[in-house]
């Protein structure tokens, strides 16, 4: 096997981003890349690929000047031959061109294979739907998330047929997918990973997917065994600092973890609702159902009892976030039937109630984006100031509550480090703790997991049982279908979805 | 100093303003007779002071009046919040000069008949005038920014928390989150307040009364400019223009009306690139 070497260097104004002694790419192989959020995955990719801005930042690959690095025979060969889908999707479509023009430009025209990959991609189902997306202009709402990853998807699709019309043994290349399937659910997810096999099976060339999503791996130990010999399973991990190393990620911890895990039983709360929410509501002119199983035929009651967790599944789009925001009354739904804790929630309950009875005192949420969520011109301190506590939380007590998830020791310095300076799994993890903190009966958590790495995870997870055993509610809203379906009792799994 | 502080537009011409401020004052003191250098500096310092003020009373109205209509907004008071809004948008209909013109009277008006006397009230009141038709724009960034933060999760999450909304606001939203925008506002509001001054006050001096501006309203650069010495020296500005062996006297024997013509104009000039670098320097 040829492993190309980096060595990675990036500053901005003398300060170090991201630094990588010894970065392997597998020639002609398949690199799955975790990582917690923000630790540089991208950067390291984007800048090996040539996408970094040499003008903004200091960059040193290989110990050679960025714009050296830039005129080299073989980047320019691999930036001709190769293709790197952005992790947000928007940001890579162009709005005043329609999809149909985009996924024809430059060297992608070269390809005839267009029609046979968005079939695959959209599951073969509907030809017109994916003629429809074809003319769409992109807009904000409009594909929407998923659809958007797909066309990226076809975009590099198609560049991985041109480059396999003209491969030679030596053609470098480094196709590399930046969280390809972060809007996709797993039906989807398989389909890419499937057809992207199948490409390379054709004639190998080096892929990199960096992701979060661990259940990938029991999809690959199921399904692609013939091929684990050219996947290698990677971590990005922090070493000091700036300074990240890359090491093997064993599958066997993730898979052996995933079978030991099982439902939390909890004794203290057995049959004491604490949520209870009746299936159907209406939201924005849409009827939305939940229901008992995953054939949608038998419509269920939401409830959940203290020290229970209860976990929502939907295609992303169909409106879980709503929900959790319905329960917490931040939507106003229609023929909506909900109580947290004794007090009913509907349409007519003012905000000066719910901010006065459920908000942090009832009722916590856990939003799906930190980056959003957390205050970033705040201290990690100054994110627990404000909250309904009595007595405030002081300096020891949230670094108590900080000792839960991250690293000890924990300095003062880091009580007084500015949210914005930390990486994406740590905003993450601060994100858990405000909310946790609060010890409410019921605690919303939506994509809780987002930008973890594995040793958070585990964390996470193991902090949300101790809540369960304390008698917390928790609701669950997640894409990680392989851990919670683990993690929750099969009863207390819903399926929302709209209805007519 | 740290030479890299003057690589940032904004840190420069701070420092440019300084410096011109100083050359011009050495020059003066040097070149410009006793009564007329008292004249323009009680001038300069006057209109700055003023315009400091609009600057903090225009944040004052500014803040409280965006959490008025927030709260009003919040809680559902359509009708209290229409009527605000009107009141708001019927300001914003006047055009900012007029309307301070109007102010101005006004002020006059009290210190002919002795309500107030002395340059100490007057000072605030004229602040005022000029704050109640500059700081709507202050309200609107404000807005702005609270609508901005009320999209994403940030409003949200932190109301879920049980964070009250006050705090969310004021401290999580337009302090730390907006205090840059804001400072940068201000620093454009500053500029407007001395450019208005001197329009409104020029106005006056020149055409509007004889006897409010000469006796009573303190002197500002504006009423300095339309002063008739000074309107002599910028006229010789103009005669310079097509004899130019003549611009070394404006040097020596003009130098109140250039001074006062010099001041207003460079005053702005460095206030937009003062602002101009720090939205820049910021990312605003």
């Amino acid at each position: 096997m040829i492993n190309d070497q980096f060595s990675v260097q990036v500053y901005s104004h003398s300060r170090p981003i991201v630094t990588v002694d010894s970065y392997e790419v597998p020639r002609d192989q398949i690199t799955f890349l975790f990582g917690e959020s923000g630790i540089g995955k991208s950067m390291i990719s984007k800048a090996i690929y040539g996408l970094l801005d040499g003008d903004e930042l200091d960059i040193s690959v290989n110990g050679k000047k960025y714009s050296d690095y830039l005129k080299e025979t073989k980047t320019a060969e691999i930036k001709k031959n190769s293709f790197f889908v952005f992790q947000e999707p928007s940001s890579h479509l162009n709005p005043l061109l329609n999809i149909s023009s985009q996924l024809r430009e430059g060297s992608l025209a070269l390809s005839d294979a267009e029609q046979e990959i968005m079939m695959r991609l959209w599951r073969g189902t509907d030809e017109n739907a994916v003629k429809r997306i074809l003319d769409v202009f992109p807009k904000p709402y409009r594909p929407s998330g998923g659809e958007k990853q797909r066309i990226l998807l076809a975009m590099a699709f198609k560049k991985i047929d041109v480059f396999l019309q003209t491969k030679t043994s030596d053609s470098p290349s480094y196709f590399v997918f930046d969280e390809p399937t972060g809007s996709l659910d797993n039906t989807y997810r398989n389909l890419f990973i499937r057809l992207l096999f199948q490409c390379y099976q054709t004639k190998p060339f080096t892929v990199t997917i960096i992701t979060h999503d661990y259940s990938v791996i029991s999809e690959l130990y199921t399904k692609y065994t013939p091929l684990l010999d050219v996947i290698h399973l990677k971590e990005l991990r922090r070493s000091k600092g700036a300074a990240v190393e890359l090491v093997d990620f064993s599958a066997d911890d993730y898979l052996t973890w995933l079978d030991k895990s099982k439902p939390v039983i909890s004794a203290s709360g057995a049959q004491q609702p604490v949520l209870t929410m009746a299936p159907h509501f209406k939201i924005f002119g849409r009827k939305l159902c939940l229901y008992g199983d995953a054939a949608h035929s038998r419509e269920k009651t939401l409830v959940i009892n203290k020290g229970e967790m209860a976990y929502v599944k939907a295609p992303s789009g169909v409106g879980k976030t709503t929900l959790a925001k319905v329960i917490l009354g931040l939507y106003k739904s229609r023929e909506s039937d909900l109580t947290i804790s004794g007090i009913a929630i509907n349409e007519n309950t003012p905000q000066k109630k719910l901010a006065k009875k459920i908000w942090g005192k009832r009722a916590g949420m856990v939003f799906q984006h930190a980056d959003e969520s957390l205050d970033l011109q705040s201290s990690v301190g100054e994110t627990f100031a404000g909250l309904p506590l009595t007595p405030a939380l002081n300096r020891e007590s949230i670094k108590n509550k900080l000792h839960e998830l991250f690293e000890q020791p924990l300095s003062e310095a880091f009580l007084s480090k500015k949210v914005a300076f930390l990486s994406g799994g740590q905003k993450q993890r601060l994100n858990l703790l405000r909310t946790l903190a609060l010890g409410t009966d019921l605690i919303i958590l939506d994509e809780p997991l987002n930008g973890l790495d594995f040793v958070s995870v585990k964390k996470v997870l193991e902090l949300l049982a101790e809540k369960q055993k304390q008698g917390a509610a928790l609701l669950m809203i997640s894409h990680n279908e392989e851990i919670f379906d683990h993690f929750v009792d099969p009863q207390n799994i819903y399926y929302l979805a709209e209805t007519a | 100093m740290d030479a890299s502080v003057l690589k940032q537009k904004d840190s420069r011409w701070a420092m440019i303003l300084i410096l011109g401020l100083l050359v011009t004052g050495v020059w003066d003191a040097l070149f410009l007779n006793k009564p007329a250098l008292r004249f323009v500096v009680s001038g300069f310092f006057n209109t700055i002071c003023v315009a400091l003020l609009v600057v903090v009373f225009t944040l004052i109205f500014a803040w409280i009046v965006t959490l008025v209509l927030n709260y009003l907004e919040s809680h559902n008071r359509r009708a209290s919040y229409m009527l605000v809004t009107f009141l708001l948008n019927t300001i914003r209909s006047v055009p900012q000069v007029v309307g301070i013109l109007f102010g101005y009277i006004a002020v006059g008006i009290m210190l002919q008949n002795g309500i107030i006397r002395g340059a100490l009230p007057v000072f605030p009141l004229l602040a005022v005038s000029i704050s109640v038709f500059v700081f709507i724009e202050f309200v609107d960034l404000m807005r702005e920014r609270i609508a901005h933060y009320k999209k994403l999760d940030f409003y949200n999450a932190m109301q879920v928390c049980g964070i009250s909304e006050s705090r969310i606001i004021n401290i999580d939203i337009l302090w730390k989150n907006s205090r840059i925008h804001i400072f940068n506002k201000l620093i454009s509001v500053f500029g407007a307040a001395i450019f208005l001054q001197c329009s409104v006050d020029f106005i006056i001096s020149v055409g509007l009364s004889t006897d409010v501006n000469a006796t009573a309203l303190p002197a500002t650069m504006g009423s300095m400019l339309a002063n008739i010495d000074s309107k002599q020296d910028v006229l010789a500005i103009g005669y310079a223009l097509t004899h130019p062996l003549y611009v070394g006297n404006l040097f020596f024997e003009h130098l109140q009306g250039l001074t006062v013509a010099f001041l207003i104009v460079f005053l702005l000039v460095c206030t937009f690139h003062i602002a101009n670098g720090y939205a820049q320097r910021h990312r605003l």
